[in-house]
């Protein structure tokens, strides 16, 4: 069964990944769609998203990011959270089922690195984002 | 739920270059896919656990069990190795070339 992808909607209404994504060339932002939704349909514990899906170590345990190149060898990362516990806990949580949870996007150049306070705002958005339940997504 | 997130990827689906890059993605995804799933199939059906397997490439069982649950971007020489550990191997079939032979098949019969 296909998971939900939602985009988390801050307090005031602004959805992070939506800007980042309309930021990004097209051709990114298809490759960047593609790999959340080949991982949606397949889901985990699944082999999915082609190594274009993986895990983050370190501080960034427990999220996961969507990888893509786009001109120049830029590179594109978007941020998500897994959500998938009993259907009453989701229901809780004001999912249908489980889901990919879209938190944010950074970009960068290749072969260099984020910042550790690049990797703290994608997990502030994490935190606000699992501190609210019901969860707030776009809609 | 999905919706918004539907409704977006339909939108951009009226870009013909979004179009064809997204589409070009899943079938690329779709082929990386069932080269590791096959992989599993054939550990599984030779009775070995990750663990058994990661030995036999002399890797260490924590790397195969995230390479077969899409945690890490699977390596060409670890997916050969898997593959010839499971008495079996990675091969690239060029549809053209396929194309042609089959149509040469038909012009044979």
């Amino acid at each position: 069964m296909s998971w939900d992808i939602v985009y988390y909607r801050q307090a005031d209404g602004r959805v992070p990944v939506d800007g980042f994504l309309t930021g990004c060339p097209v051709k990114v932002r298809a490759r960047l769609l593609a790999v959340l939704d080949d991982v949606a349909d397949a889901p985990p514990p699944q082999f999915s998203g082609g190594g274009r899906w993986e895990a983050t170590h370190g501080t960034m345990r427990g999220y996961y990011e969507v990888r893509a190149q786009g001109p120049g060898r830029e590179q594109f990362r978007l941020f998500c959270i897994l959500e998938n516990a009993e259907p009453e806990e989701l229901r809780r949580r004001g999912l249908s089922g489980p889901a990919i949870a879209v938190l944010s996007g950074m970009r960068k150049r290749w072969m260099t690195t984020f910042t550790e306070a690049d990797y703290r705002r994608v997990r502030r958005l994490g935190n606000e984002y699992l501190a609210t339940t019901p969860r707030r997504v776009a809609e | 739920m999905t919706t918004y997130h539907r409704r977006r990827v339909a939108a951009e689906m009226e870009d013909p270059e979004f179009r064809f890059e997204y589409e070009r993605t899943r079938r690329e995804l779709a082929q990386v896919n069932a080269v590791i799933r096959a992989l599993d199939e054939l550990r599984d059906e030779a009775g070995w656990s990750k663990a058994e397997l990661a030995r036999q490439i002399g890797k260490n069982d924590a790397s195969v069990r995230r390479l077969f649950t899409a945690e890490v971007n699977p390596e060409l020489r670890t997916v050969a190795a898997m593959a010839a550990a499971l008495g079996a191997e990675i091969r690239i079939v060029s549809r053209r070339r396929a194309r042609r032979e089959s149509r040469r098949s038909a012009a044979v019969a």
